[in-house]
């Protein structure tokens, strides 16, 4: 007797083939996202570009005091290189658009100021307003930037910038289960938004190089759906260096960090706090700089 | 104008006792002792609380001798800012006692002015009284108690001279502190 041992069922195939599936896809994005996150952290100061013009800057809002700080944060901002920025702020927010708004008026009014100082003292030489002189660079590198400087044009006005609507990840008394739901349309929101046009009149599209966050909760999902993008390198995003993320974790933290800090501490690129009870905490990664605001 | 002590007790929530606090006997006397003219307390919602409390300490005043004149001026809220209230501290070198929130801080400290800080205990899961003593030892402002404020309210007479400019140009212990366009800078390679 010779029977041949019955198929086994259609089903089993099934199953390991879809295991093998799930195990291959694991292994392989844990290896990508692995690529992503130690480039990050051991990028060496020698390989990097010696300029970026035109940068684009997406800024998250969030409520009251988040947004308060982010402009402090903002304070120095250049507007030579961060020539088009767009401010993301939660839906029902008018206070953050409205600061939004104030924050362009000012920088153009420093741009005006500066240019008419500019033709008064050409020949003097005038320092450029960030005066944070990198430690390897000496003084005949500093002649030559603010050289450079004087040719650079300043970026504001309304063409310069936008601002988006995002919806809010969890309103204020909202009941804990129902969060998932706003937080995956938040998510979902915020792929247009990295993926739009930055300023309405912008004759080039092109995504963020920058985005800068703290603690509002809708910045996690702008940072996840940015991790996202860079993953699958959608529209070059990680291989031309898009999308940079930086968090800084609020002045008011002093020695415990944030919901919000715990969720992106391992994905950002630079993981910034204010007191230095905290530098290298959320797995070594935070960056203690001084106060920051 | 004469010298100025600004009190400021947050919008969110309502810190009756540090209304109690200033117009406690010790402290108006702390405030006269130091040459103070005018107390201006920010009483937001606790209209009532001002109220009762500053008429017992203006009556006391005028009870107490002829030459302590300290006016005592109360105002809800202004929808404007604070902006007018701390330029007149400023000017006359007088001193501004706040509730510990982190904005108020913040925005107080960038008129350089002498500022007495008062984490609400009241208050849970609040990181105002860490915030306040990491602060202090920073030497950027002093941090008060709602039951002996008026020690404090002396010691910040000298405190003026020998506080640390804030923002930080320098922190840290061994090294150059960077400032956040720096580190965007960075982040992207742009180099000065």
């Amino acid at each position: 007797m010779s029977a041949t041992p019955p198929p086994p069922p259609k089903t089993l195939y099934t199953l390991s083939f879809l295991l093998a599936l799930l195990t291959t896809t694991f292994v392989i994005a844990s290896l990508r996202l692995l690529t992503l996150l130690t480039r990050q952290r051991h990028r060496s100061p020698a390989k990097r570009k010696t300029s970026k013009p035109n940068a684009r800057v997406l800024i998250v809002l969030g409520s009251g005091g988040h947004t308060h700080e982010m402009f402090y944060l903002l304070r120095d901002l250049d507007t030579r290189k961060y020539a088009h920025r767009t401010y993301v702020v939660s839906s029902g927010d008018a206070f953050s658009g409205r600061r939004a708004v104030e924050f362009e008026r000012g920088l153009e009014e420093k741009a005006s100021s500066a240019a008419g100082k500019h033709i008064k003292s050409v020949v003097d030489s005038p320092p450029s307003p960030n005066n944070n002189n990198n430690n390897n660079n000496n003084n005949n590198n500093n002649n030559d930037t603010s050289e450079k400087d004087r040719d650079d044009t300043w970026n504001t006005g309304p063409s310069h910038y936008t601002i988006q609507t995002l919806p809010r990840a969890r309103r204020i008394h909202q009941p804990l289960y129902t969060t998932p739901f706003t937080a995956l349309q938040t998510f979902l929101s915020a792929f247009p938004i990295l993926l739009s046009q930055t300023s309405p009149n912008a004759t080039t599209f092109d995504l963020p190089d920058l985005i800068l966050t703290n603690g509002p909760g809708t910045a996690v999902l702008v940072i996840y759906a940015a991790l996202v993008l860079r993953f699958f390198n959608i529209r070059g995003a990680e291989s031309r260096g898009k999308l940079r993320t930086i968090y800084a974790e609020s002045f008011a933290r002093v020695s415990t960090l944030s919901l919000s800090a715990r969720l992106v501490g391992w994905c950002v690129d630079r993981f910034l706090v204010q007191w230095e009870g905290l530098e290298g905490s959320g797995g070594g990664r935070a960056e203690w700089w001084g106060v920051l605001v | 104008m004469g010298k100025v002590c600004f009190v400021t007790t947050g919008a969110t929530a309502p810190f009756t006792s540090l209304i109690e606090s200033v117009l406690d006997p010790s402290s108006v006397d702390a405030l006269l002792e130091a040459g103070f003219t005018d107390l201006l307390i920010q009483y937001g919602t606790a209209k009532e609380t001002f109220d009762q409390h500053a008429n017992v300490a203006r009556e006391r005043l005028r009870q107490k001798s002829e030459n302590a004149t300290l006016s005592i001026e109360g105002m809800a809220f202004n929808p404007d800012g604070l902006r007018d209230q701390f330029v007149s501290v400023q000017k006359s070198e007088g001193v501004v006692i706040s509730h510990a929130g982190s904005g108020t801080i913040l925005e107080a400290l960038r008129y350089h002015i002498s500022l007495i800080v008062v984490p609400n205990k009241q208050l849970l899961d609040n990181h105002q009284e860490e915030l306040a003593d990491a602060m202090e030892r920073s030497r950027y402002l002093l941090k008060g108690d709602v039951t002996n404020l008026g020690p404090t309210i002396l010691k910040s007479e000298g405190f003026r001279q020998e506080m640390n400019q804030f923002p930080p140009i320098t922190s840290g212990k061994h090294r150059e502190t960077k400032s956040f366009a720096a580190i965007m800078d960075d982040t992207l390679g742009i180099l000065e």
